[in-house]
């Protein structure tokens, strides 16, 4: 088993501007905008769950990221 | 003049996804480079083996993503958790001996400039606090003394993090370690106060916690860096593992440490002429604004 972020989609803030979960990932590549969505997606197999980009959301209590099990 | 970066029209169907990607979609040549790519543009670093939530390799992406001119760039690495980095970045790169990376630098740059004499060719030396203040101390200094016209990236940890967690010159005073339970008993290496006095005409101390910051300042040091002389960036970048946190609580360590009157409050020193250099860069590109915006209305 094998922890790895997942994006809310009606819970994301993207078209409102946040990039606190892109900005802070320490993957390359791993979470990438959906410009025609607006929205955060998980890049899975990049993901390597350390749970930085839930912390960063919860902080700004926008709780769109949880991690689950692959 | 046609792009600098780009494909052999024979190799195109042989090359991998994500090569193609970097030159189709890659920032370089891009002027106006900087942390907001992130998410849409392929960034230049890909698949690294850090541990997960590793501060360090958010410092990279931060520091990959705000290079000004990355298709003529020359990094030089050394020993260490970021040699396991360099392989996976997209910019030319040079791995030195422990120790040896401003030694390495300074001849090449000083061949670059032979070799292409009407290109502006940025050398960025990257290492970590063991190869830049304890084993290389001595190549960083004199390059620093010889005015030696590049920049020096110091990851900071606070300790050899790579080999299981020894003392290094830039640890705290009175840190336990793994593999050194005494606890340190001297003073933090005041690196950038030296380097201040050594000549470096930029120098800043910094965490990996804002991305804006380290754009602006890793921009400003490449640049003084071309026309200027040495500049010197440490930025803090906790091992998770060594000081004993989770893999999701990197970034709070960071922020903690650069609040006010702690060791990482950000600091900045920037010589006189360092300055007039930035001040008609900020000239200019007020000018550039005002006639763009001119042209337009």
């Amino acid at each position: 088993m094998y922890n790895v972020a997942e994006v809310n989609a009606e819970e994301c803030v993207a078209q409102k501007g946040c990039r606190l979960c892109i900005m802070y990932c320490p993957e390359a590549n791993c979470i990438q905008m959906d410009t025609t969505k607006m929205v955060a997606t998980i890049v899975e197999s990049r993901c390597k769950g350390c749970e930085l980009c839930v912390v960063v959301c919860d902080a700004a209590k926008h709780n769109a990221i949880k991690m689950v099990a692959r | 003049m046609g792009k600098k970066i780009q494909i052999n029209k024979e190799f195109v169907d042989i090359m991998p996804q994500d090569y193609l990607d970097l030159v189709d979609n890659g920032t370089y040549e891009s002027p106006n480079r900087g942390w907001k790519d992130f998410g849409t543009a392929t960034e230049l670093i890909a698949e690294h083996s850090l541990c997960a939530g590793c501060p360090e390799s958010i410092a990279f992406r931060h520091i990959m993503a705000s290079i000004p001119n990355p298709e003529d760039t020359v990094m030089v690495g050394s020993t260490g958790c970021t040699s396991l980095v360099f392989p996976m970045i997209a910019v030319h790169n040079i791995h030195s001996l422990f120790g040896n990376q401003n030694a390495i630098a300074t001849g090449l740059k000083r061949a670059l400039a032979v070799r292409f004499p009407d290109r502006v060719k940025d050398v960025i030396v990257l290492a970590g606090d063991g190869a830049t203040v304890d084993i290389g101390l001595d190549m960083t200094l004199q390059s620093w003394f010889r005015k030696e016209r590049f920049t020096t990236i110091c990851f900071d940890n606070e300790l050899y993090a790579n080999t299981g967690g020894q003392e290094s010159g830039l640890m705290q005073k009175g840190f336990l370690a793994k593999m050194a339970p005494v606890g340190k008993k001297f003073e933090k290496v005041r690196l950038p106060e030296i380097a201040r006095e050594s000549g470096c005409d930029y120098v800043a101390i910094m965490t990996a916690s804002k991305p804006s910051l380290v754009e602006k300042v890793i921009k400003q040091a490449v640049l003084i860096a071309r026309e200027v002389g040495p500049t010197y960036i440490q930025i803090y970048t906790p091992c998770i593992l060594e000081i004993g946190k989770q893999s999701m609580e990197g970034l709070q360590e960071m922020r903690t440490s650069e609040a006010p009157g702690e060791r990482f409050k950000f600091r900045e020193f920037i010589s006189p002429e360092a300055q007039s250099f930035l001040d008609g860069l900020a000239e200019k590109k007020k000018a550039e604004k005002l006639a763009a915006t001119g042209a337009t209305s």
